[in-house]
């Protein structure tokens, strides 16, 4: 027993440090990016309004003055310090870390969310529709069709439905509930809250992540099902709901960690359709105003939550699954 | 054995994919000026049999624009589609044949370039560069070449032990043909076929999206079908025509082209079994 903890705990071990390397190397590539720029990146990026101190400042800050490895090396070593420079022009002067991450922890609580209720509705449709049967493709034929639109289309056709029933509710920049409509009720309770439930319910319903979700876990189990330790477990008599839950968690948290990337992708838009002040919209407003301080920020913050998602993915696997870790995690 | 139901989707599916590759070619070749399709005379029309989808706010026909609109990626999603194929199935044929540091090496540039979060690191690249559809088009296909290389590696490493390849190897055959021909050609050709319309449809997705938020992809007066759908932030529920028909276009593409991909991999892997 404890020599399977030993194995389990050098797994994990294991893990983190080749996720700090892949966002070490994911960094590298985003400094490098940066480094492209034609010319002098502060002089390309950043024509307006900076001054000949912030430019040095610049300069000095994502290591322009130096080759690119050390240069690199020093600006890396002032990201993991958590400095990111200051913002140019969305928030002049303002710490990125200070500006991106109350942003940023908005957009996590509302991916999070967003997926987890995708995944819940997937693995209940999963469920409910059981075995592949001919016929079912005329329920999840249609369904795709509805979900796998682009998040963008999804959440204009969403607002545009919303404010044709509650005359314009959802106004540029803002939200405006009308003096009669049938959200009244609860929006001036919670008036805060319904952008995000909004934009959750786009999120759920496009890029086709809910039905790739029913497709795969209804496969996983569908295989489950047929598996023949689960006849074994069937013809003791003993009740197999357990044997099926416990190896359902490893497809679950697969499923939940690999379409991360694409709920990112979408919240980044979704977010300024809502004008909600996340990551994704402070991402677009410092891009518009070519504030790359910001847009690195965010960037690599967004990188290493997908990273840190992946290794707990794997920390979990490797503890429900004792193969991932005999395998060497 | 394919199912009817399979058949039939694969039939609407491959069918909508032609239909929209045509009319992609017949924008291609039949020349639009934005400037001189603006007729103020007909402002904001419903659809009619002279202008079947309607006009816009500056009198433009919807349609044409719907049609005109495909040269902003078709062109691009070839070419993301192209590299993405081409350099994953190399990639993921050299990691499944390899072992050894040189695999271990190229693996992690995959895992690398896997975790950029691809819509982030477009709009970082846009935010830095001149945005241009080309560019945006290369930075897809490259970060889609990982999920190319993992499905052929994964197929290589499946097939590596197969009586069939073993009897190749004792053949003599160079391992090059082995790899690239008898198992990459053979028997991933379908699911090559699938990333390439993930990668197509990604590019549409991008161009649209960047074109909606209006920042980089095609500015006015160029038509593209995400600055068309953005016309709905001013004209809301009251005229639908100028942006609910590119929405719908959108939808539409995308979910034939995906299903297509999906739909030919799937009796592949069937007819295989």
């Amino acid at each position: 027993m404890s020599g399977h903890v030993l194995l389990l705990l050098l797994a994990i071990g294991r893990r983190a440090v080749a996720g700090l390397l892949l966002l070490i190397g994911a960094s590298f590539v985003i400094y490098l990016t940066v480094r492209t720029a034609p010319g002098n990146a502060v002089d390309a990026i950043s024509s307006m309004a900076t001054t000949e101190a912030q430019r040095a400042e610049l300069m000095a800050e994502f290591g322009l003055d130096r080759g690119p490895i050390t240069g690199f090396v020093a600006w890396l070593a002032e990201a993991f310090r958590g400095n990111f420079g200051v913002s140019l022009s969305t928030q002049a002067g303002q710490d990125v870390m200070a500006l991106a991450w109350p942003a940023f922890e908005r957009t996590l609580a509302l991916c999070g969310a967003a997926l987890a209720a995708s995944v819940a509705l997937a693995l209940g449709g999963a469920i409910l529709l059981g075995d592949p049967r001919p016929g079912q493709q005329f329920i999840t034929g249609p369904l795709y069709v509805l979900t796998v639109a682009p998040a963008f289309v999804v959440a204009v056709v969403f607002a545009q439905g919303v404010n044709f029933l509650t005359d314009k509710y959802i106004v540029q920049g803002g939200y405006e509930p009308p003096i009669w409509h049938p959200l009244m009720g609860f929006v001036s309770a919670s008036e805060s809250l319904m952008p995000f439930v909004f934009a959750g319910v786009v999120l759920v319903a496009s890029d086709g992540i809910f039905i790739d979700l029913l497709n795969a876990l209804r496969a996983e189990l569908h295989a489950l099902r047929h598996a023949q330790f689960i006849a074994a477990v069937r013809s003791k008599g003993a009740s197999i709901l357990v044997h099926i839950a416990r190896n359902m968690v490893v497809p679950v948290v697969s499923a939940f960690a690999s379409r991360l990337p694409m709920v990112v992708g979408a919240v980044v838009i979704v977010e300024y359709v809502f004008t909600i002040e996340g990551a994704g919209y402070v991402l677009l407003e410092a891009s518009k105003a070519r504030d790359f301080p910001v847009v690195v920020g965010v960037s690599v913050l967004f990188t290493a939550v997908i990273i840190a998602v992946n290794i707990c993915a794997d920390i979990l696997r490797a503890m429900v699954d004792p193969r991932e870790v005999a395998r060497g995690g | 054995m394919a199912d009817s139901p399979h058949r039939l989707a694969l039939f609407t599916s491959g069918a909508v994919v032609g239909l929209v590759l045509l009319l992609c070619l017949v924008a291609l070749v039949v020349p639009y000026d934005p400037a001189s399709a603006v007729d103020l005379s007909v402002r904001d029309q419903g659809p009619s049999a002279a202008h079947i989808f309607g006009t816009d706010s500056q009198g433009r026909d919807v349609a044409i624009r719907v049609l005109e609109a495909t040269e902003a990626f078709f062109l691009p999603g070839l070419l993301a589609a192209l590299l993405a194929v081409i350099a994953g199935a190399l990639a993921g044929a050299i990691t499944g044949y390899l072992v050894g540091p040189v695999r271990e090496a190229v693996l992690w540039l995959l895992q690398l370039t896997d975790t950029l979060p691809r819509l982030v690191f477009i709009i970082l690249v846009c935010t830095i560069l001149e945005p241009t559809m080309g560019l945006i088009a290369l930075v897809t296909g490259v970060l889609f070449i990982p999920s190319v290389a993992t499905v052929i590696r994964r197929k290589v490493e499946a097939l590596g032990s197969e009586d069939y390849i073993l009897a190749h190897i004792a053949h003599g055959f160079p391992p090059w043909r082995i790899l690239l021909y008898h198992i990459v050609w053979l028997q991933c050709r379908s699911m090559l076929v699938r990333q390439a319309t993930f990668v197509f449809s990604y590019v549409l997705f991008v161009e649209t999206a960047l074109s909606y938020l209006g920042d980089y992809g095609v500015p006015e007066p160029d038509p593209s079908w995400g600055n068309m759908v953005a016309q709905a932030k001013s004209l809301g529920a009251q005229h639908l025509s100028p942006w609910l028909f590119p929405a719908i276009a959108i939808i539409i593409t995308i979910s034939a082209t995906l299903a297509f991909g999906n739909l030919v991999a799937r009796g592949d892997e069937e007819a295989a079994r």
